[in-house]
C-alpha cells in the first residue's frame, strides 16, 4: 500500500487544438499519498478542472509524466479505480435514482459486471437516499442529487475519488452538510479524495493539504500542509482560531496574486 | 376557477361556431360557399358511408407513410450521427433533395407508382423525412458534454453511450418533430390524392369542390383535421408514457 495515489513530475496541462495547443497550467510537479484528502482551490480559469480531468483520464497532458496508482491514468480508469464527480451531478433525468446509480454496473463493456446489490442500497443508506429509489432527478433538491451522483461513484469501491466542485451549486447550509458527511465516508473507506473548490472555507475546512492555484498564467501558487491545525482524523472546527487564520492567510495569497 | 383552462377553449370554440351558425345566414353570403356548420355535422350523419369510405384510405397511407417515413428518417440520422465519412457525402445530396417543393415531385411518384395507395404513402413518407431526420440528427449530439465525460470514465463502449445515452437523449427532439409530422403526414396524403386517386379525403374535396358541395368539402376538412388530432393525440399520449419523470 506504499504506492502512492497521484504522481505528476514537470505536467503540462491544457487543450489541443489540431496542431495549436493551449496551456491552462504548466510545470505541476504533485505527489498525493494515498489516503490522502487533497484540496485544489484557485479562482476560475486557473486549470483545477483541468488537472483533475488529466487524473481522471478524460483529457490527456501535453507533457511531463502523471501516473495514477502507479500506473498510467487510462489504467486506473479502465480498472475503475478512480471515480469522478462533476458540479451539476450529471443524472441522466430518464432513470431513476436507483436506476442512476446502477449505471456502473449496466455501461462499461467488459468492466460491466453485476455488482452486488448490497452495494447499492450500502451506498443509498450512506448517503441518506433510502426512500427516494424511485424519485426521477427532476423531483430532487440540488443536494439530493450530489448525493445520488456520490453514491453512483461510490459502487464501484475506487481507491481515488476525484470531485469537481461538487457542492459548488448548493446553497450554504447544504454545502456545510455535505462537507461534514463527505469527511465521515473519507474516514469510513480510506479513499484519496481529490477535491476542487473556489471555496476557500471549503478548501480549508475539508482538506489535509491544500494546493492553491493562480491564474493567468495557471500556476502552483502553494502547497500548504494543514494538519498541523487539525486532530489526528483530519477534523477541526469551522470557528477554530486557527482556521480562521488560514482561512484569512489564503485569501491574502489568492488576492495578491490575481 | 379550477377548471378554467379546460372550459375557456371550449367555450372559445363554441362562441365562434355560434356566431358563424347565426350570423352567416345575415351576410348573405350563398350557402354553396360557406355551409353553416350544423349542415357540415349533419354531412357525416346522412352520408356515413361516403365519409368513412375516403377516410379509411387516407387514414390507412398518412399513418403508413407517418411510419415509414419517420423510421427512415431515424435510421439515416443514426448512419449520419456515427459515420462521418457517410454523413459528409450524402448529407448535401438530402439537403438538396428537400429543396425540392413536394407538390413539384408528386406527379413524378405518381407516374413511377400508378394511382393506388403506395404514391400517396410514398408522398407521406417524403414530406416527414426531412424534419425528423435533422431533428433527429441533432437529438442524438445533445448529450452534455459531463454526461459523455461520465460515459467515458465508466469506459462505455461505443454501442453502450448510443444506446444509454444518446438515444435516450434524442428523444424530446424526436417527439417534438413527430408532433409536427402527425400533420404533415395527412398533407402528404392529401396532397397525392389530389394529383391522383379516385378515393380519399383529398379526392373528396376536389369532387366536392368541382361540384359546389360546399357542405361536403368542408366535412372532409373536418374530417382530415380530426385525423391529425387523433394521429397528434397518439403520438402525445406514447410520449408521456415513454417521458414520464423526464421534466427538466
Amino acid at each position: 500500500m506504499s504506492v502512492t495515489a497521484v504522481d505528476a513530475r514537470r505536467l503540462q496541462i491544457g487543450y489541443r487544438n489540431g496542431r495549436d495547443s493551449t496551456t491552462v497550467l504548466s510545470d505541476v510537479d504533485l505527489t498525493v499519498p494515498q489516503g490522502e484528502f487533497l484540496t485544489i482551490l484557485g479562482p476560475s480559469g486557473c486549470g483545477k478542472s483541468t488537472l483533475l480531468r488529466v487524473v481522471a483520464n478524460l483529457l490527456d497532458p501535453l507533457g511531463g509524466q502523471i501516473t495514477v496508482l502507479g500506473d498510467a491514468p487510462e489504467a486506473a480508469r479502465r480498472a475503475r479505480k478512480t471515480g469522478f464527480v462533476f458540479q451539476d451531478a450529471t443524472l441522466l433525468p430518464w432513470r431513476t435514482v436507483v436506476q442512476n446509480i446502477r449505471l456502473p454496473a449496466v455501461v462499461g463493456g467488459r468492466q460491466a459486471r453485476a455488482l452486488p446489490e448490497s452495494r447499492i442500497s450500502n451506498a443509498m443508506e450512506l448517503l441518506g437516499l433510502s426512500g427516494l429509489e424511485d424519485r426521477y432527478p427532476s423531483q430532487l433538491s440540488g443536494g439530493q442529487r450530489q448525493r445520488v451522483a456520490i453514491a453512483r461513484a461510490l459502487i464501484d469501491e475506487p481507491e481515488i475519488l476525484l470531485m469537481d466542485e461538487p457542492f459548488g451549486a448548493l446553497d450554504e447550509i447544504t454545502r456545510d452538510r455535505l462537507n461534514d458527511e463527505l469527511l465521515s465516508i473519507w474516514r469510513e473507506t480510506g479513499m484519496t479524495i481529490l477535491f476542487v473548490t473556489h471555496s476557500i472555507e471549503e478548501a480549508v475546512y475539508l482538506g489535509q493539504r491544500i494546493i492553491v492555484l493562480a491564474a493567468n498564467p495557471g500556476r502552483i501558487l502553494n502547497i500548504h500542509d494543514l494538519r498541523p491545525i487539525k486532530t489526528d482524523d483530519n477534523a477541526c472546527q469551522r470557528e477554530d482560531a486557527a482556521i480562521v487564520a488560514e482561512i484569512a492567510a489564503q485569501r491574502r495569497l489568492l488576492a495578491e496574486a490575481s | 376557477m379550477r377548471y378554467t383552462h379546460i372550459l375557456a377553449p371550449i367555450f372559445g370554440a363554441l362562441s365562434i361556431l355560434a356566431a358563424w351558425q347565426f350570423l352567416l345566414p345575415l351576410s348573405g353570403v350563398p350557402a354553396y360557399i360557406a355551409p353553416t356548420p350544423t349542415k357540415i355535422i349533419a354531412v357525416f350523419f346522412t352520408q356515413t358511408d361516403l365519409i368513412l369510405s375516403n377516410f379509411l384510405p387516407t387514414a390507412t397511407e398518412a399513418v403508413a407513410g407517418f411510419f415509414f417515413g419517420n423510421l427512415a428518417a431515424v435510421m439515416f440520422a443514426i448512419l449520419f450521427a456515427y459515420a462521418r465519412f457517410i454523413r459528409m457525402a450524402y448529407f448535401p445530396v438530402v439537403l438538396f433533395f428537400n429543396t425540392i417543393p413536394i407538390l413539384a415531385l408528386s406527379p413524378i411518384i405518381i407516374l413511377i407508382f400508378g394511382l393506388g395507395m403506395t404514391p400517396k404513402i410514398i408522398i407521406a413518407a417524403i414530406i416527414c423525412f426531412f424534419p425528423t431526420l435533422v431533428n433527429m440528427i441533432r437529438g442524438l449530439a445533445s448529450a452534455s458534454p459531463n454526461e459523455e465525460e461520465l460515459f467515458r470514465m465508466l469506459s462505455a463502449t461505443k454501442f453502450e453511450t448510443f444506446l444509454r445515452l444518446h438515444l435516450p437523449r434524442s428523444l424530446p427532439m424526436l417527439f417534438s418533430s413527430l408532433r409536427i409530422a402527425t400533420a404533415t403526414a395527412v398533407i402528404g396524403a392529401i396532397v397525392g390524392e389530389w394529383i391522383g386517386a379516385d378515393k380519399g379525403l383529398g379526392a373528396l374535396i376536389i369532387q366536392a369542390t368541382f361540384n359546389y358541395q360546399s357542405d361536403k368539402l368542408y366535412a372532409a376538412i373536418v374530417a382530415s383535421s380530426s385525423l391529425s388530432i387523433a394521429l397528434f393525440a397518439l403520438v402525445a399520449l406514447i410520449e408521456a408514457r415513454v417521458m414520464r419523470g423526464w421534466a427538466r
